[in-house]
């Protein structure tokens, strides 16, 4: 991306955007005086604020600048990816909302390995549970810092260790101050930014390229994308494009900075909308993704932009050469939005992992949880920072598996062990463990390029490891419970009590 | 039974999924019965109640349906087609069909039946009665 000092306003809203971040970040501060208020935002968020946090978690930067780039390589079978929205807003919440959020009315409960130690009663199931998201926090913190470094190297003109360090100087402020009360307030702001951007994006891109069927016909008429650019499948084999459905149709039951976001509502009774504002806010905000996915190519086939050099610059091109400042610096403002915003739920699972599930999985308790979270966030931060620009390769490799790596090994315990009173723990166990190191180790030898004499995963072309994982991940489950649970495991009445209901 | 059945559509869900990702024959097709399945299955195991779907059995059929037609139409019209609205058919059915129409009848279904599936005042009043009382059983101990 090239240097944009020298557009005033690009920089202008950077700036007013970390000012509203670190003024959230004073705000919660003032608020925040127990590991209650710290883990889950003192279970005071009303439907609306738990759907917009829970988009602007989901969304990383890869949906603003990622899809557009992916869909200018690929063509629409990118939107494979996307298909599955859906239905995901209404499956979260009958398979999990309502259980996670009732299981923080008789429990106290605040992290995914709590859920996995009321359930099961298992410290193996919970510390399982545990390692496996500590090994997602570290790819997705670490991808996630880096891509903000990268932005703001280009928006602030510095360099790319000072850059990182900028922004981490911001999301470590609000984050270590407020913790999730300011995580989530945060990521109410940057959703509603995400939002904003992405429509005011997505209509100045196709006003830009004369209008929707315009956009369509410049690129089916084009010799260099035509008709199978626009073709469900296109180039991309049908395994590759199912496999996307999959892993993120039912890999999301398995995200953690969502799923945490259920223990946070006020009022259970409210989770009634959960689906459409979550479904609405999602719908409207990958709009981007779909514009600036068509408005590009159809700008390059007009012959208005030169050829990409790199896909991931789909994005940029459209609004540094394209779009007035104004949008421009909105948009930007969005991306960094979508970024951190992510980022901050990880630091914060981060801490969690270190000063609360790990623990206790291990029979320990942390004295003064507050202290201790607001440190291990830091902590977590500084690490993943280090990393990133340390290794920033593996760091990069490892950000493209983390949410397969979440959904493998979370999805089947949660989703059908809140479900189903016959899972053992063993079974949980075993299917988060198959999780996590089928997913981590076929990824890594499908992707890894460090080491020439590893050879690649035996599967099929354009199968998807994590889609493989994810797949297993349940078999095994049910497989397991089918071999140890042909009696239903006795259960504590409240915990009984919130599978019935 | 709505349990066992549920549970019967996500055991072959995963074994159809399992069996088109390692590559058997006719993956794709194997891939598609499967993704349709997964989220059908994993609905109906959540909305279970006292062994029943209430209501929910025809809502999640239609659904099963509409997936699975939707990636049998990506799977079989040659080249995605006819064009529609500009756009290859299967490509329009994805866009202004598969996503728009699950996201709000589903949505609007959560919602209205909320009130006999979802969480009701009885179920918030026992969870705070267990609550209450496991909080006393600490305080004892």
């Amino acid at each position: 991306m090239m240097p944009l000092l020298g557009r005033p306003l690009i920089v202008v809203s950077t700036l007013v955007y970390f000012a509203a971040c670190l003024g959230l970040g004073v705000w919660a501060l003032r608020r925040t005086r127990s590991a209650h208020d710290f883990w889950v935002a003192r279970q005071g968020l009303g439907v609306v604020v738990t759907g917009l946090a829970t988009m602007a978690a989901a969304f990383s930067g890869f949906v603003f600048l990622g899809g557009p780039g992916l869909t200018y390589r690929i063509g629409l079978s990118s939107l494979f990816i996307n298909l599955s929205i859906g239905f995901t807003p209404a499956l979260l919440a009958w398979a999990l909302a309502k259980r996670l959020r009732l299981l923080a009315e008789v429990r106290e409960v605040y992290t995914i390995p709590d859920a996995f130690l009321a359930r099961y009663g298992s410290r193996a199931a919970s510390g399982a549970a545990a390692v496996a998201i500590l090994a997602g926090v570290v790819g997705y913190l670490g991808a996630q810092l880096l891509a903000m470094g990268t932005l703001l190297q280009a928006v602030l003109g510095v360099t790319l260790p000072a850059a990182v360090g900028i922004g981490l100087a911001v999301l470590l402020f609000y984050s270590v101050a407020g913790g999730m009360m300011a995580g989530v307030y945060t990521d109410v702001f940057q959703g509603v930014l995400m939002v904003l951007a992405a429509v005011a994006v997505f209509g100045y891109a196709m006003a830009a390229g004369g209008g929707f069927s315009r956009v369509i016909h410049s690129i089916a008429a084009s010799p260099r994308f035509g008709r199978p650019f626009l073709e469900p499948l296109g180039k991309t084999p049908a395994l590759t494009a199912f496999g996307f459905f999959f892993v993120f149709g039912i890999g999301v039951l398995g995200q953690p900075h969502m799923l945490n976001k259920f223990y946070m509502i006020r009022d259970p009774r409210r989770l009634r909308w959960l689906p459409l504002v979550l479904g609405l806010s999602q719908t409207l905000c990958l709009l981007i993704w779909l514009g600036l996915g068509l408005a590009v190519p159809a700008l390059v086939a007009k012959g208005k932009l030169a050829p990409l050099a790199r896909p991931d610059d789909a994005a940029p091109a459209f609004l540094l050469g394209f779009a007035p400042e104004p949008l421009a610096g909105l948009a930007v403002a969005a991306i960094l939005a979508a970024i951190m915003s992510t980022a901050d739920s990880f630091m914060n699972l981060g801490a969690a992992v270190l000063v609360r599930d790990l623990p206790r999985a291990l029979r320990r308790k942390v004295g003064n949880e507050l202290l201790w979270g607001r440190l291990a966030t830091a902590g977590v931060a500084a690490a993943a920072a280090a990393l990133a620009l340390g290794y920033n390769d593996l760091i990069a490799l490892l950000g493209t598996f983390a949410f397969g790596t979440f959904g493998a090994a979370l999805a089947p315990a949660l989703a059908v062990g809140l479900n189903w009173r016959r899972v053992t723990a063993a079974a949980a166990t075993a299917s988060v463990v198959t999780g996590t190191a089928l997913n981590l180790g076929l990824e890594f030898l499908a992707r890894q390029t460090f080491f020439p004499a590893l050879p690649k995963p035996p599967l099929p072309p354009g199968a998807l490891p994590t889609a493989v994982s994810l797949a297993a991940s349940f078999a095994v489950l049910l497989a397991v419970t089918a071999w140890t649970g042909r009696r239903e495991p006795p259960l504590p009445e409240d915990i009984s009590a919130v599978m019935e209901a | 039974m709505a349990r066992s059945f549920a549970l019967v559509l996500l055991a072959l869900a995963s074994l159809a999924s399992l069996a088109a990702f390692l590559g058997s024959p006719g993956a794709p097709w194997l891939a598609a019965c499967g993704g349709a399945t997964f989220p059908v299955a994993l609905i109906a195991l959540g909305a279970v109640r006292q062994g029943r779907f209430g209501g929910l059995g025809v809502p999640l059929a239609l659904l099963w349906l509409l997936l699975a037609g939707g990636l049998a139409a990506v799977l079989t019209l040659p080249a995605g087609g006819p064009d529609v609205a500009g756009l290859p058919l299967a490509t329009a059915l994805m866009i202004f069909v598969l996503v728009p129409v699950p996201l709000l009848g589903l949505g609007l279904l959560y919602a209205f039946s909320f009130g006999r599936l979802g969480i009701r005042e009885e179920d918030l009043e026992r969870m705070r009665r267990l609550r209450r009382s496991g909080e006393a059983c600490q305080g004892d101990q």
